[in-house]
């Protein structure tokens, strides 16, 4: 699998780029802060001189970067200043409710964008392809913003579904059924919102990879054989036009934590998203540096999930 | 052209003359150590008798256009030197370079590729003079239309982009822009390849034409032995990167020495035949 | 051809609706900044038709909006007089481009009337208004953050496929780093490390560096696949031959073959960044309170009561909605010409 074995060194170098990039930038950072405290009249110069020397923040760039990487290798991420815990318990609760509501939603979106991909695929030509491609030009010019906004008046309109958060005050209260679909009313509004912004792009490249294969020579000779259309559809077609995709899955993860982040802070998801937002603010460097490392890790880890899926999916690859 | 005076040049020095080059291409795949050498010149002498039309022959691969781009100046060898009219080019810095470049030019294979799609003829034509800056404005124009009636070509088609021009057009269109500098060495890379046998015909019949005119040097590569056998004064064989024999025509074509001279020559003793008897009299 | 009516169609659409933003002053109804207290959160004025006594007329007229007594902000239309709607009214004074002066806008009503399009904020400042000179800076932070973009990326694009070898692996290597990054973290985190409190002038341009410095990366890529067979092209190497310097080569040869994916990209990049800046503001990272940027404007409805209450605060997303939409269209349309023009 020499393949694979590439790819992950590749992106080990790409997490190491990522965080010397980050503390180039924290180091280039006119301020910190400790500067927004220094403002503070109540907060004397030396309390801050004495608290800056203790986070180790007058050290030079290499000291701080080599003593950041010795104490990740540890396990310990740093510490947040405005929260005053460590990086660490933060950061790993907020990540799991991202990766819950992003791996949901790209399952969700993935599980309709195939299989009406494909139908609209085979339906080429007709009034069901006019209408896929008119739907989806009006839905991409339609910024996550304002989707996530409109779902959330709906909602808070209706009082169909909880608005905003993970769980009802009275979550511990619940038994855990109860708990369990009060967390899964709370999933739904931010799954749809990512499902819709997610949904028009895919259906067109599933759409398109299909058309293109449906082309082929092969599939017209399965047609002379008297294949039935459904299993030419998925059995023949749909593994050929699959390598495309899985492709644009792998790229598509960017624009989905960016995505998420919004729908987060948006709907008030406690995830990555507003806990980088928080850290932006306030600048609390470390939970900024660790919150982009946990973005980029995803993002790596959800590469090379591509890649196995292209390994597995598509023979060609294992020629090389 | 005759024999004899082409016997007389021989003895004159040569215009272009190359010793001992060398060039080695080297590829290495990106995260393997591998390496692939392909040695596309070896320690190769050559020699360009003036005022005439030298052939460099050879199968694909044998290095014929890298021995060309050596000479046209637009690759640089590994090892060795080059000279052009008694002057040591391969160690010449960018002045003397500039300064060589409107004396030897080069009419590449593929004319559509060789000229800028976007661009009208008259712009294409230009662009030598443009570049040196000898002319500007109005005067660019001109000379272009001038230059374009010396090749063939309606000087109405001064504003036509290449694409509307046929093939042998089109080289007609690169020769002309070969001549805008008045070079006195011209290489001429497989430049009648791809073309129609009469288009062939009228290209090469204004080829000789411009070099009576113009005392032009030629350096024909080519792969066509025939064509080679019409008009070359000189031949040069190429094999694997090494010039195996070069000669006049009649020594090369009538008495070969080197193996695989004998063994390019049997493969189109037919064609060369069949041509011979069509053109009586041809160019011997 | 159909393509070519197709840019033309959305070329004129985006242009049109460029022109009102730029026209703000003239097309706006009120002067953006000033301040109803009477009026905070007064639902959109209803144009009328019809009238007392059922007469129809051809021009539409308003009611004045009356607080209601039981509720707060509550109105109802007062019946009383009719305010017609004119074009041409004297207004509040004020400058297109910082240039020109006027009192004229393009329509409104007489006092005490007032022509709320969309509604009024917490302020009781005219929505419509401020949502034409939020689109000034919205726009304009679009607009010049796609130029950095481009410019950046044109210039790395070209050196990366020019001079090839080293420059090439470290510039590409460097813009994978920021393609692989999500566009909103590094937005994010790079803005977290600038100051946060300068002046409104300088937030602008802060946010239009970071936003245009970000996106360097995808238009280098493009570019630089172009240079690198434009480099490759036989006539490349012609014009060397005939003593071409680099910079001859890269004006006549290969930056004309750049145009196209400079236009189609700049078509892309614009709406992006015009989210990207409405994102930033919306959450309080950009450009905040007074100024009207789309994004401060629709931050109002991170309220609980604003969200459900006044729907119309909503106005300013369909103003981005269809700038994204043009756009879109014409970068569509751009792709097409461009697709064909290489056939």
């Amino acid at each position: 699998m020499k393949y694979l074995e590439r790819r992950v060194v590749h992106g080990m170098l790409l997490l190491i780029a990522v965080s010397i990039l980050c503390f180039l930038f924290a180091d280039l950072a006119p301020g910190s802060f400790f500067d927004e405290m220094k403002l503070n009249p109540q907060i004397s110069s030396e309390t801050v001189a004495a608290l800056r020397s203790q986070y180790g923040l007058d050290q030079p760039l290499p000291v701080r970067y080599g003593r950041w990487v010795k104490s990740v290798l540890r396990g310990d991420l740093g510490y947040s200043f405005a929260y005053n815990t460590p990086v660490r318990s933060l950061l790993v609760i907020r990540a799991r409710n991202t990766l819950l509501l992003t791996t949901s939603a790209t399952l969700v979106a993935w599980l309709i964008a195939i299989p009406l991909g494909v139908w609209i695929a085979s339906r080429s030509g007709g009034w069901e392809e006019r209408l896929a491609m008119a739907g989806t030009s009006f839905f991409l010019s339609v910024p996550e913003l304002v989707v996530a906004l409109v779902l959330l008046y709906w909602v808070v309109r209706t009082h169909a579904l909880p608005a905003g958060g993970m769980m009802s005050v009275d979550f511990d209260d619940l038994g855990a059924w109860a708990k369990l679909c009060d967390l899964a009313a709370h999933f739904v509004v931010p799954v749809t919102v990512l499902v819709l912004a997610s949904l028009p792009i895919l259906i067109r490249h599933v759409r398109a990879s299909m058309v293109e294969v449906l082309g082929a020579q092969f599939i017209q000779a399965a047609r002379g054989h008297g294949i039935g259309r459904l299993r030419i559809l998925f059995h023949y077609a749909l593994p050929v036009a699959a390598n495309p995709l899985i492709s644009l899955f792998g790229l598509s993860l960017a624009g989905l934590l960016s995505s998420s982040l919004l729908v987060e802070v948006v709907m008030g998801w406690p995830g990555l998203g507003p806990l980088l937002l928080e850290a932006s603010i306030s600048r609390d460097v470390y939970v900024v540096v660790g919150a982009v490392m946990a973005s980029t890790l995803f993002m790596i880890l959800g590469g090379i999930l591509a890649d196995v899926m292209l390994v597995v999916v598509d023979p060609r690859v294992r020629v090389e | 052209m005759g024999t004899e005076a082409a016997t007389g040049s021989a003895v004159r020095s040569a215009l272009v003359e190359a010793r001992g080059l060398s060039k080695q291409y080297v590829q290495r795949s990106p995260f393997s150590r591998k390496r692939f050498v392909i040695d596309a010149l070896i320690d190769v002498d050559f020699r360009v008798a003036p005022t005439c039309l030298t052939a460099l022959v050879g199968e694909s691969g044998s290095g014929k256009s890298t021995l060309a781009g050596c000479l046209a100046l637009l690759e640089k060898p590994d090892r060795g030197g080059i000279w052009f009219a008694g002057n040591e080019v391969s160690g010449c810095g960018a002045r003397e370079l500039a300064a060589l470049r409107p004396r030897i030019q080069m009419v590449f294979q593929d004319s559509a590729g060789a000229l800028n799609p976007r661009l009208p003829a008259g712009q294409l034509i230009a662009e030598p003079l443009e570049i040196q800056g000898r002319e500007t404005g109005k005067n660019l124009r001109a000379r272009a239309c001038e230059l374009m009636e010396e090749v063939g070509l309606s000087a109405d088609w001064v504003d036509r982009r290449p694409l509307e021009f046929s093939g042998g057009q089109r080289q007609r269109l690169a020769l002309a822009r070969a001549l805008a500098l008045k070079p006195e060495f011209l290489i001429l890379d497989e430049s009648l390849s791809g073309l129609d046998l009469s288009t062939q015909a009228q290209i090469l019949n204004l080829l000789l034409d411009l070099q009576a005119r113009h005392a032009l040097t030629y350096l024909l590569v080519s792969h066509d032995l025939g064509l080679v056998g019409q008009v070359a004064d000189f031949v040069a064989v190429m094999h694997r990167g090494a010039v195996v024999e070069q000669g006049t025509r009649q020594d090369v074509f009538g008495r070969p020495a080197h193996p695989h001279t004998r063994q390019l020559l049997n493969s189109c003793r037919g064609i060369e035949s069949a041509f011979r008897s069509a053109r009586s009299g041809g160019r011997s | 051809m159909a393509s070519r009516r197709k840019i033309i169609v959305a070329v004129t659409f985006l242009l049109s609706l460029h022109g009102a933003i730029l026209l703000a002053g003239f097309v706006a109804p009120q002067d953006p900044a000033a301040q109803n207290r009477d009026f905070p959160f007064v639902p959109p004025t209803r144009l009328h038709f019809v009238g007392a006594g059922g007469r129809i007329h051809l021009r539409p007229f308003v009611y004045s909006w009356v607080a209601r007594p039981d509720g707060l902000y509550q109105y109802e239309e007062s019946r009383e007089h009719e305010f017609p709607v004119h074009l041409f009214v004297p207004g509040p004074r004020y400058q297109i481009a910082g240039v020109f002066t006027s009192h004229t806008h393009l329509f409104g009503v007489e006092r005490p009337a007032q022509l709320f399009l969309a509604g009024t904020d917490n302020y009781g400042r005219d929505q419509f208004s401020r949502i034409l000179f939020g689109g000034q800076i919205s726009l304009a932070a679009g607009l010049l953050a796609t130029a950095i973009s481009l410019f950046l990326g044109l210039c790395m694009g070209c050196v990366s496929g020019f001079y090839g070898k080293w420059m090439d692996e470290s510039a590409m290597r460097l813009a994978e780093l920021f393609l692989v990054l999500p566009w909103l973290y590094l937005l994010l985190a790079v803005r977290s490390f600038l100051p946060l409190h300068v002046s409104s002038g300088q937030t602008f341009l802060l946010l239009v560096a970071v936003i245009g410095t970000v996106g360097w990366a995808r238009p280098a890529r493009l570019i630089r696949g172009v240079v690198l067979s434009s480099r490759s092209r036989k006539y490349v190497l012609a014009s060397r031959g005939f003593g071409a310097s680099n910079a001859y080569i890269l004006r006549r040869h290969v930056l004309p073959h750049t145009y196209g994916i400079l236009l189609t990209q700049a078509a892309l990049l614009v709406p992006q960044y015009v989210i990207a800046e409405v994102t930033l503001s919306f959450f309080g990272l950009g450009l905040s309170e007074p100024m009207p940027s789309w994004g401060s404007l629709l931050a109002s409805l991170q309220q609980y009561n604003v969200l459900v209450s006044y729907w119309w605060m909503f106005a300013p997303a369909i103003a981005l909605v269809l700038v994204t939409i043009g756009y879109l269209s014409v970068a569509n349309a751009f792709h097409q010409q461009l697709q064909s023009d290489s056939i």
